[in-house]
């Protein structure tokens, strides 16, 4: 719209008034000789499928008197349509023929104008093309610590129909008739819809997704889901990284339940994720089952890691299935000290002024401590974990001449950093 | 400011400088009253704030209803539009409207404004189209109590109907969508012009109010500073 001065005043039935000045504005009389009032165009605001066919007339009221359809001619968006679309039903009329209509270009509608001899309006028709909704699917949904429901789900077809297609998610607790309406759209992008408040728990709940438009509906099909199956929670707060002594391979980890289910974290789960500071990728320790600290082993000295742990509410409330994953926690970032010795890699240091009496004692627990950079992931320096390291170190003995790589049970600790 | 020699050149200049800012200045004449400046400056920033928001929200809106309505030089028949505040007048009446009569036609304007850009509830726009509209009628109610503010300062009553009440111009649905569409353009269109001229309404009330602090300097020249 232009910026400067406006003038009004110049009306299409009416010469603009020489004054290069603000402008009476005169009420009323300008309204007789403009407009739509002096014709109009059938069908107005039609619906239509994309690739039918469209056939519109332009009708000249008699005001001014004599007026007639010659000269006039349609305009679609803004463009001209070529003379040999129209023609003259009779004195007063002219028609359109489109064929093969397009999907409109807004979902406003296509803008279908009758202009005069002149290019001023004369009447106009919004023309709606596009197509019915397809079947709305992959509807899938969280629980944020069992307070309300977060659903989300893909339209058909891609959503594109050209026209204004609405999505209404719907829900209801299976035996109990009342159907509701998710009121929160757009909570997480564009197809999606949030239930704040007012969710039971220990019944299963009927949703759907139904959309519809002018040129009709469609239905998704209908998800049971239990609340309690599709729970999640926050990441856990407060997680501290920290060294162990002077253990150059390893870092410590440890975190707090997410307070807002901490009570009925029973069999929760945890995941670890880890990397080094100018690395992408993640090294992931998935075994952590319902601990709040571990150990990371096999680490590079003198590195900085960041870490991240993350809580999935498996179990609660007796549910069978496994919950949602938090969010990862904020990265957290700690160094392992420097590796004492030059070259790559190292074990723990050797201390300047050795203890005697210790020496073999030192020496086995070197080996363990050897043995656990290998094979341990979420080590807790328990006796039950040395006692297996001894087990091993028996077996070994006796087979020390085959291949020493492999624990007695068969697995591999997720958390080896050899490989970097 | 005037200039004198001596030393009491210095301790002029320092009082005329922290009485400019004194909100109290034009209070040598009332007392307790901070007077209109701030909130006509306010008033003034506001418009041109609301200037700026428009230009992009009407932008999108325009290109939400398609050609030809987003097209530079469009000019299509004003009809429902007749029920619109018209921001145009003769120049020689708009300066000598006087203070009051200024104020309450920018308050009556933007009601019905306002009330309209409410109206303008259309169900196909996209999200974020709904989100700026709503946005830019919070930021225009903010002007309307801004307008309402100053005229209180001057001690104006404010136009009835107040705000709230069902006024006796709301605006009925379009017969057709493109009647509609039409009246939306000239909504936004008549918008404009009113921002762009309240612009030049408050700048004008804001001059008149400067002269006091003049008077200030005379007042303490005459006391032999």
């Amino acid at each position: 719209m232009p910026a400067g001065r406006p003038s009004p005043g110049a009306q299409s039935a009416r010469r603009p008034p020489p004054l290069p000045l603000l402008l009476l504005c005169v009420l009323g009389a300008s309204r007789a000789g403009s407009g739509a009032h002096t014709a109009v165009i059938t069908p107005q605001d039609p619906t239509l499928l994309i690739g039918s066919s469209l056939q519109a007339t332009c009708s000249v009221h008699g005001d001014p008197p004599g007026a007639t359809a010659e000269g006039l001619y349609w305009t679609l968006n803004g463009r001209r349509l070529p003379a040999e679309l129209s023609r003259m039903l009779n004195a007063s009329t002219l028609a359109l023929v489109l064929a093969n209509l397009n999907g409109s270009r807004q979902q406003s509608g296509d803008n279908l104008v009758c202009h005069a001899r002149d290019g001023s309006i004369l009447a106009g028709s919004c023309l709606y093309v596009g197509l019915p909704p397809e079947k709305p699917f992959n509807i899938s949904c969280w629980s944020k610590n069992m307070k309300d429901l977060t659903c989300r789900w893909t339209p058909g077809a891609h959503g594109e129909t050209f026209l204004h297609t609405n999505y209404s998610l719907k829900y209801k607790l299976r035996w109990y008739g009342q159907d509701n309406t998710c009121e929160e759209h757009h909570a997480v992008g564009p197809h999606s819809c949030h239930i704040p408040k007012d969710l039971a728990l220990f019944t299963p709940y009927e949703i759907w997704v139904e959309a519809t438009n002018r040129l009709g509906s469609a239905r998704s099909d209908v998800l049971t889901l239990d609340i309690l199956d599709v729970v999640t929670t926050d990441p856990p707060p407060d997680v501290h990284v920290s060294r162990v002594g002077g253990l150059e391979d390893q870092l410590s980890v440890r975190w707090v339940s997410p307070p807002a289910l901490k009570d009925f974290l029973f069999q929760a789960k945890y995941q670890i994720r880890y990397r080094v500071e100018d690395s992408v990728d993640w090294k992931v320790v998935d075994d952590v089952s319902n601990q709040t600290s571990c150990r990371l082993a096999g680490l590079k000295p003198g590195t900085v890691y960041f870490v991240q742990v993350r809580c999935n509410p498996f179990g609660i409330y007796g549910s069978k299935k496994a919950g949602i994953w938090s969010e990862w926690s904020h990265p957290t970032a700690a160094s392992t000290p420097r590796s004492e010795r030059p070259g790559p890699g190292g074990g723990a240091c050797e201390p300047r002024g050795g203890e005697p009496s210790s020496g073999p004692v030192r020496r086995e627990l070197k080996q363990f401590l050897g043995w656990l950079k290998k094979h341990a992931y979420c080590s807790n320096l328990s006796f039950r974990l040395y006692d297996q390291w001894r087990a091993w170190m028996q077996k070994s003995h006796k087979t020390r001449n085959q291949d020493e790589g492999i624990l007695p049970s068969g697995r591999r600790g997720a958390a080896r950093g050899s490989a970097r | 400011m005037d200039l004198r020699a001596g030393d009491s050149w210095g301790m002029l200049a320092c009082l005329c400088t922290v009485l400019w800012h004194l909100p109290a200045v034009p209070a040598l004449n009332r007392t307790g009253d901070p007077g209109p400046g701030p909130s006509i400056q306010k008033t003034y920033d506001l418009t041109r704030y609301l200037e700026h928001q428009l230009r992009s929200l009407a932008g999108t809106y325009l290109n939400y209803l398609g050609p030809p309505f987003n097209e530079p030089d469009f000019n299509p028949p004003r009809l429902g539009a007749e029920t619109l505040p018209r921001a145009t007048v003769n120049l020689e009446v708009w300066r000598s409207l006087n203070d009051k009569l200024r104020l309450t036609q920018n308050y009556e304007a933007y009601s019905h404004l306002l009330c309209y850009l409410r109206g303008l509830n259309r169900q196909a726009a996209t999200a974020e189209l709904r989100r700026s509209l709503a946005h830019f009628c919070t930021s225009l109610q903010g002007l309307l109590g801004s307008i309402a503010g100053v005229m209180a300062a001057l001690g104006y009553p404010l136009p009835q109907p107040l705000p709230g009440t069902e006024p006796i111009w709301s605006p009925g649905p379009a017969p057709s969508d493109f009647l509609q569409k039409m009246d939306d353009f000239w909504l936004l269109k008549e918008l404009q012009t009113w921002l762009w001229r309240s612009a030049k309404d408050f700048n004008r009330l804001k001059k008149k109010m400067q002269p006091p602090a003049a008077a200030v300097t005379l007042h303490l020249e005459a006391h032999g500073f």
